[in-house]
């Protein structure tokens, strides 16, 4: 049995609570402690010794002359051992470091306790403040730009996509038309560059900027200069490049001589002349840039089919522009509007029915404003989840307390009759959770800094590499320190009133070991209900997630089902003009089809599924009438070489593949899938027929010689979208991928492949080698991660209910143990028993699970929108969820169970002293 | 000087007995009693003090009751009970004749032990 003893420690503190000093109060505890004397019996003669101790204080005796004469050489020669505490004149101060002093005591006496709530709190926090991190890093982070409220990023809308970036060209109208509104405007697009270092070749992001970009942003250099108006002039006359401040470190060890020398870049050297400064990290969070160089480069560092600087369709620039003074976002929107209607006057081809300019104040946007619609309620989501993990931890640690707080209710008893006040006694309880809260929130910190670091540093399947600043800032130090301390109080503070309630001094004279009253039994019921529910809500939400991952894997996207390496790269244009390039790109290609293993290799300029390059053009059929509203059937589009769709495994479902014999000189030919067949000829043989397409010259007509089976295009979930094929030799494509199909090990391909470009021309610009798996586990990702992080949330929600559980059993069978013994010798079925000790426990496993399910029914339809086939009220989760939970609990409420048969019948004798 | 644990522990008992038996006294009243008036002989060091007047009070030869000090503080107060009473009176008849040997023998000075 329990014993339920004041120690020693608990003595000393009632003394110190009286305002004896340390030596004596530690002397006192030690003295009354010592074995031999009844509990009420202890509780007087501690009040003599405070007594005799006040009267020898007050007669100006020191502490030290109150020992000697004491008797007790060694007492007080012990006394300022283990805590030494400076004595301080603040009261206050004071009493809070002996309650601190105290609390740890406490703590380190009972180690098992310490170390669960320590833990479960460090998890919970340290979750709780990754997720902040993470929020913080995308969506709280303090804007670098000066006068940031007069900045508006402009977007260009056309129906239906009201967002979209703008082509050079039209960012030069758009400043010419705009300057009695903007004092500056300013564009900046992201490219890939080959950077060689040490002789090999590395990929490195960039920012090219316009020369009013720094000015308008108001950045200032790390050293050296930015880029300004002087380095806005000639197409490719300006080779400098700034150094992003992390890149600056990385790469160069943070060296200040690195200005004025350069670096190699797509094969031509750039002058580094200077470094920003690290507030400064790009244009777009999360995507951190290398270098930053003038637009006027874009040709040389981002080969594209076309001039970027002349071409009205290549939109890849974001605008921003700073308001003159006194100008209203509404002026400036109208000034704008003014520019878009003579451009559709001067541009009708380009400029078209209701495209115009959306003006968006920059302080509002994040990343994008239609990415943004989807990043706050996913934020959203992912605080929600770690918030109710965290309460569960809370509620797991209260009931706890409440279990405890019944083993020191003599204890409480004893202070209170003593005088202390109860506001008194739950601040000393409330200073002992706290320092756990504390305690627990530093091991937080600790694990929110391991997982900032292994979710900077893992090797997501992305085209671009993220990096986020997840490191801890003071915002995320302070917002850790306050959860801790919410925490501590929230599970504190319930059974610290609970359990310095003064009716509860009646205990002192009930020395039998009843229950814990009515009320307090209610809670820790009601707070296991709560754990219950919380993590049964997680485990619908997990559930769900995984229920949609596996939707989204049975997904066949019609493409690259078998091993395949991917080598995404560009043949630099100043070197391969078109004929040559064609050569090469067919030469590269022979020799990847020598590597080992290689069955078939094909090449593509616009890989499905590579979520950043979307083209479509509008197809048109002679005798067949476009969708009403409209002047043709949009499809997207491709170039491809005669390898392509063997290597990929698209099926040819009528007609022919492109043949060596399309060449440029050769009739224009066209593959469609069967989407646009469908569509445009449905019912009717599609090969042979004739269509014409909005590309130049937009006369032209081609003749559909292959029909190909529907391949998912831009997303894993679309409905069959429609697609156009062009035959390599007869378009233009700089930029591509080589996909090789292969019987051996796409893992050891991709890396093959980079080698076999690289040793045919050092000069071709890769971008990234990597496999077809990889390739389309992008399209997992976001729900791969949500799936595993609400997983792992979930499953540390149950486990902590679980023990929640075990420990409510375990006490309440634990009450009843002499009662059972009794009916076991009386001849009771052990089995009936053991149901009979478990149905308290799994009932109220029942409540909670009912109560959970209505909150995660509810809930589920607030997250549909981020699921993949799988309805919000799946039934398969929402069966099997509350099945693992109760049977879970059913162990977690049969061990204690069972324990206590086993050991009821020698305890029965025992328990009753 | 401080006399022996073993003597102490005889003459212990009917000290404390002798001087409840004038008054009601709390613990630490005892304490300064028994340091002046035998000037320091019989102080004996308290961790024997109070298991004393424990041992007395569960032999029922002194009562305690917890009362306000002159000083406002609670205190308990020791007293003698009857039982307590003829206790003294016998171990007052002991000591003197044990006295009156060791006078006898020369080891100390009757005259003293008279007053």
């Amino acid at each position: 049995m329990m014993e339920s003893r004041l120690d020693a420690l608990e003595l000393e503190h009632i003394a110190l609570r009286r305002g004896l000093p340390d030596s004596i109060a530690q002397a006192i505890g030690r003295m009354v402690a010592r074995p031999g004397l009844s509990e009420s019996r202890r509780v007087e003669v501690l009040e003599e010794m405070i007594a005799h101790f006040e009267d020898g204080l007050a007669a100006g005796r020191s502490a030290e002359q109150l020992l000697a004469e004491f008797g007790e050489a060694d007492l007080a020669a012990s006394t300022a051992a283990p805590f030494p505490l400076p004595r301080l004149g603040d009261r206050f101060v004071s009493r809070f470091l002996r309650d601190l002093r105290y609390a740890a005591r406490r703590l380190v006496a009972s180690p098992g306790f310490t170390l669960i709530a320590i833990l479960s709190l460090a998890l919970g926090i340290g979750a709780t403040t990754t997720v902040f991190g993470l929020i913080n890093a995308i969506i709280l982070r303090r804007s670098p730009i000066r006068d940031v409220r007069d900045v508006v990023n402009v977007y260009e809308s056309t129906t239906g996509f009201p967002f979209n970036a703008f082509s050079y060209p039209d960012y030069k109208d758009f400043e010419r038309g705009t300057s009695q509104v903007f004092s500056q405007v300013a564009a900046t697009r992201y490219t890939f560059a080959q950077s060689m270092k040490d002789g090999l070749p590395a990929r490195a992001v960039g920012e090219l900027v316009t020369g009013s970009y720094f000015p308008l942003l108001g950045i200032r250099p790390e050293i050296g200069r930015l880029l300004g108006p002087e380095d806005d002039i000639s197409p490719g006359g300006h080779p400098v490049v700034v150094l992003d401040n992390r890149y600056w470190k990385r790469a160069f060890g943070g060296a200040r001589s690195v200005v004025g020398t350069s670096i190699d870049l797509n094969g031509r050297a750039y002058t580094i002349v200077g470094v920003v400064t690290p507030e400064y990290e790009g244009n777009i969070r999360g995507l951190v840039p290398d270098f930053y160089a003038p637009i006027m480069m874009v040709n040389q560092l981002n080969p594209g089919n076309s001039d970027d600087l002349q071409s009205r369709g290549n939109h890849g620039l974001f605008v921003k522009a700073r308001l003159r003074p006194g100008v209203t976002l509404a002026t400036a929107t109208g000034a704008a509007g003014g520019v878009s209607a003579q451009l559709k006057q001067t541009l009708p081809d380009n400029w078209r029915g209701a495209d115009t300019f959306t003006l968006v104040p920059t302080r509002q946007v994040i990343l994008h404003p239609e990415l943004d619609g989807v990043l706050y309620p996913a934020a959203g989501l992912l605080f929600t989840v770690v918030g109710l993990v965290l309460l569960v931890v809370c509620a797991n640690l209260a009931s706890f307390l409440l279990a405890r707080a019944v083993d020191r209710r003599k204890e409480i008893a004893v202070r209170l009759a003593l005088g202390a006040t109860r506001g008194r006694l739950v601040s000393q309880l409330l200073t002992e959770t706290l320092l756990l809260g504390v305690i627990g929130g530093a091991g937080g910190l600790g694990f929110a800094a391991i997982l900032g670091k292994t979710l900077t540093s893992a090797n997501l399947p992305l085209p671009l590499p993220i990096t986020l600043e997840l490191g801890l800032d003071l915002r995320a130090l302070v917002f850790a320190t306050v959860v801790s301390v919410a925490a501590g109080i929230l599970f504190g503070l319930l059974p610290a009133l609970r359990a310095s309630n003064p009716h509860l001094a009646t205990t002192l004279r009930d020395e039998s070991a009843g229950g814990g009253g009515r009320g307090r039994l209610a809670l820790r019921h009601g707070l296991v209900m709560a754990q219950v529910a919380v993590s049964l809500v997680l485990l619908v939400a997990a559930g769900l997630f995984l229920r949609s991952l596996g939707s989204i894997g049975a997904v066949d996207p019609g493409f690259g089902r078998d091993p395949s390496g991917l080598l995404q790269l560009t043949f630099p244009p100043a070197k391969y003009p078109k004929a040559q390039r064609l050569l090469a790109q067919r030469a590269l290609s022979a020799r990847i089809r020598e590597l080992p293993g290689v069955v078939s290799v094909g090449i593509i300029d616009n890989l499905p599924l590579n979520l950043l390059n979307e083209s479509d053009v509008e197809v048109n059929a002679p005798g067949v009438l476009p969708p009403a509203g409209s002047t043709g059937f949009t499809a997207d589009v491709a170039v491809v070489d005669t390898g392509y769709f063997g290597a990929a495994g698209i099926r040819i479902l009528r007609g022919r593949d492109f043949l060596a014999t399309d060449a440029d000189s050769a009739p224009r030919v066209i593959i469609i899938n069967e989407a646009l067949a469908n569509k445009l000829w449905p019912g009717q043989e599609a090969v042979g027929k004739q269509l014409t397409t909005s590309n130049k010259p937009k006369d032209r007509a081609y003749e559909v010689v292959g029909v190909v089976a529907t391949t998912k295009i831009r997303s894993i979930g679309e409905d069959p979208r429609t697609g156009v094929y062009f035959p390599l030799a007869q378009a233009n494509a700089l930029g591509v991928w080589y996909l090789a199909r292969t019987t051996g090990d796409a893992e050891a391909l991709a890396p093959a492949m980079l080698r076999t470009a690289q040793a045919m021309d050092p000069e071709i610009i890769i971008v990234e080698a990597r496999t077809m798996a990889r390739h389309l586990e992008v399209i997992r990702l976001p729900m791969r991660l949500a799936a595993l992080v609400i997983g792992a949330l979930a499953a540390l929600a149950v486990a902590l209910s679980g023990i929640g559980l075990y420990g409510t059993v375990r006490y309440a069978v634990a009450q009843r143990t002499r009662e059972v013994g009794i009916r076991l010798a009386l001849g009771a079925d052990t089995r009936a028993m053991v149901r009979l000790l478990m149905g308290g426990g799994l009932r109220l496993v029942v409540w909670g699970s009912a109560v959970g399910l209505v909150i995660a029914l509810i809930l589920a339809r607030l997250v549909s929108r981020l699921l993949f086939g799988v309805p919000a009220l799946d039934p398969v989760t929402f069966v099997a969820v509350p099945l693992l939970l109760v049977t879970v609990a059913g162990v977690a409420a049969w061990l204690p169970a069972r324990r206590v048969i086993r050991v009821a019948p020698t305890e029965a004798l025992r328990s009753e002293v | 000087m401080r006399i022996e644990r073993e003597l102490m522990r005889g003459a212990g008992p009917v000290t404390v007995l002798r001087l409840l038996k004038q008054r009601e006294m709390y613990g630490y009243e005892l304490v300064q009693a028994l340091s002046q008036r035998t000037d320091g002989v019989l102080a004996m060091g308290q961790s024997t003090l109070y298991p004393l007047l424990y041992s007395l009070e569960a032999k029922g030869l002194v009562t305690g009751a917890v009362r306000a000090a002159p000083s406002g503080r609670k205190r308990k107060y020791y007293a003698l009970t009857a039982k307590g009473r003829i206790r003294l009176k016998a171990e007052q008849a002991q000591w003197k004749r044990l006295l009156g040997a060791m006078a006898s023998l020369g080891l100390i000075e009757p005259s003293r032990s008279e007053r």
